[in-house]
């Protein structure tokens, strides 16, 4: 116990100085600095400007108004930023495998995974944050959420979950490069299709994709069931009691069979050269 | 000599169509992208019309057209130039490339125009074909439409380049680019009308949109397209988009001499 306890705060200890070289890095550049908090926001910002136009025109989305696909759409770009701030290396696990960074991991005495995502903490994360937070607070005020201690505590178990199931996923598409050898950079792909099936409600498509992203890719639970759920909207395809424990679970299960299939990957791992 | 470079450039056009052809992964990952955005897209609008038949004048299959030929549009509007001249001056490959008895820019405008050309087989011929199965069948308005269409994206063509190179030149005084050009890639994919048409947003927004180059991008080429246009709104926006082309390219010229002589300066 005492022995568990003390790896624990080592581990804490180093996260605390990765974060410190992080910050320091990016000071580094404040032109980049700059460049990203322009970016991001207007990204997200224009992008929900204009569908809440359309939205306004029409009404509604699928029995959504626009109140409701702003705490939707806030919700899913602020899970999109916390599993970019700590994930986003999973995108990247194919150059590292063909570049055989992983040797440098392996040599140290702390977790390969662990080491892979924390020592790249991406700071340039948190300018993703701020649209995120913006949007979503204009959706909280138009659906008139309450800020009681239990919507507090629902809520930060929701965005735990969704960023946990992000990340899983990076993880695990990552981890096919052990298997693939190629250097094909998936992030693009999972952006947009997180993109297209997070910040709308998933009840626009047809009921075989909902299944998809129901059972198979639990991508439905990152923001569509658990806000569903929060805001007492009716969904006709499936409706689960308690979802927002369910996404909590589900992230902690997604990131377990994702580390399990990492370490499984790690075993296939041949350093580069010869 | 003027016949020779002439030559020189059909050179390089051809070579980037062969390149272009070359990597088959980045084909098939750019027409899965372009499908997943084309399909979410068109749910959206079929979400969006369950309960209206028609908005702003438009029907639900209208908007399924808009939608596979904006997709087909982006094929055509693909410019590399921006990357292309800040790997250059990052590497410091750019003094080599200005030295060459070539135009470099005619060079990239070359290069660009094979990479298109590749693209028109590689990238739109799919988008079409799956966009026809999966969606519907993208039928233009009338004939004149069809072939006024084809003038007005000939323009936007180079609209587009010209906004590409114009930005691709801050790389000369601005060292880290990535993120800016995600700033001109956002602000294109939102305000020039290539998911969502302008005619949805607020009057005041869209006036000033008339204004700016992007929607001579997507939203002009693409209302001739649909059809969606009175023979004043045509005239119009034609002689705007033209007027368009011809003050980029001034600007353009003015500031390849610049940024030409910038190099020469640091070289000597």
């Amino acid at each position: 116990m005492k022995k568990c306890i003390k790896t624990l705060l080592h581990y804490l200890d180093v996260t605390r100085v990765c974060i410190k070289i992080a910050l320091l890095t990016i000071i580094e550049y404040p032109s980049s600095i700059l460049g990203w908090l322009l970016s991001n926001p207007i990204q997200f910002i224009v992008g929900f400007a204009t569908i809440q136009f359309v939205v306004q025109e029409f009404g509604q989305v699928n029995g959504w108004n626009y109140g409701q696909l702003a705490f939707l759409y806030g919700l899913s770009v602020i899970t999109h930023a916390l599993s970019m701030i700590f994930f986003v290396q999973g995108w990247f696990m194919g150059y590292f495998v063909l570049e055989g960074e992983f040797d440098r991991y392996l040599t140290r005495p702390l977790s390969v995974l662990y080491q892979f995502f924390f020592t790249h903490i991406n700071v340039f994360g948190f300018t993703d944050l701020v649209p995120g937070i913006l949007v979503f607070g204009y959706g909280c005020y138009k659906v008139g959420f309450q800020w009681n201690i239990q919507n507090i505590i629902i809520l930060l178990a929701l965005i735990v979950g969704a960023t946990l199931i992000r990340g899983g996923i990076y993880i695990l598409i990552g981890t096919t490069s052990f298997f693939t050898r190629s250097t094909n950079d998936f992030g693009q792909y999972t952006q947009e299709i997180f993109d297209k099936t997070t910040m709308y409600p998933i009840s626009m498509y047809p009921e075989n994709i909902q299944f998809i992203l129901t059972y198979l890719i639990p991508i439905g639970w990152v923001s569509f069931y658990p806000v569903s759920d929060l805001l007492g909207i009716q969904s006709t395809y499936a409706q689960f009691p308690g979802t927002i424990g369910l996404t909590f679970l589900i992230g902690i299960l997604v990131m377990i069979v994702a580390g399990l299939f990492f370490n499984f990957g790690l075993k296939k791992y041949e350093s580069a050269g010869n | 000599m003027k016949a020779k470079n002439r030559n020189a450039y059909f050179y390089v056009y051809k070579t980037q169509i062969l390149k272009g052809l070359a990597y088959k992964f980045d084909v098939y990952g750019n027409i899965l992208m372009q499908t997943i955005i084309m399909v979410a897209t068109a749910y959206f609008w079929r979400a969006l019309f369950k309960n209206a038949d028609s908005v702003q004048g438009v029907t639900v299959d209208t908007m399924l057209t808009y939608t596979v030929v904006s997709s087909m549009i982006s094929v055509v509007l693909t410019t590399n130039v921006e990357h292309r001249i800040t790997l250059s001056v990052r590497k410091g490959t750019i003094a080599i490339d200005m030295m060459r008895p070539v135009n470099i820019f005619k060079v990239f405008f070359a290069e660009n125009l094979g990479g298109v050309t590749a693209l028109l087989f590689q990238n739109l011929l799919p988008i079409f074909l799956i966009g026809s199965v999966l969606i519907k069948l993208p039928t233009p308005g009338s004939v004149t439409g069809f072939l006024l269409f084809i003038c007005s994206l000939t323009l936007a063509f180079f609209v587009n380049w010209y906004l590409a190179v114009l930005f691709g030149m801050l790389a000369f005084s601005v060292i880290e680019m990535d993120a800016l050009i995600q700033v001109k890639k956002h602000l294109i994919r939102l305000l020039s009308g290539s998911i969502i048409p302008i005619w949805f947003f607020p009057d005041w927004f869209q006036g000033a949109l008339e204004v700016l180059p992007f929607v001579y991008l997507y939203q002009m080429p693409l209302d001739i397209y649909i059809g969606k246009y009175t023979k004043e709104s045509l005239v119009r926006g034609l002689l705007i988009q033209l007027a368009w082309t011809i003050v980029l390219f001034l600007i353009y010229r003015y500031m390849q001499k610049k940024v030409t002589g910038k190099i020469m300066i640091q070289g000597g």
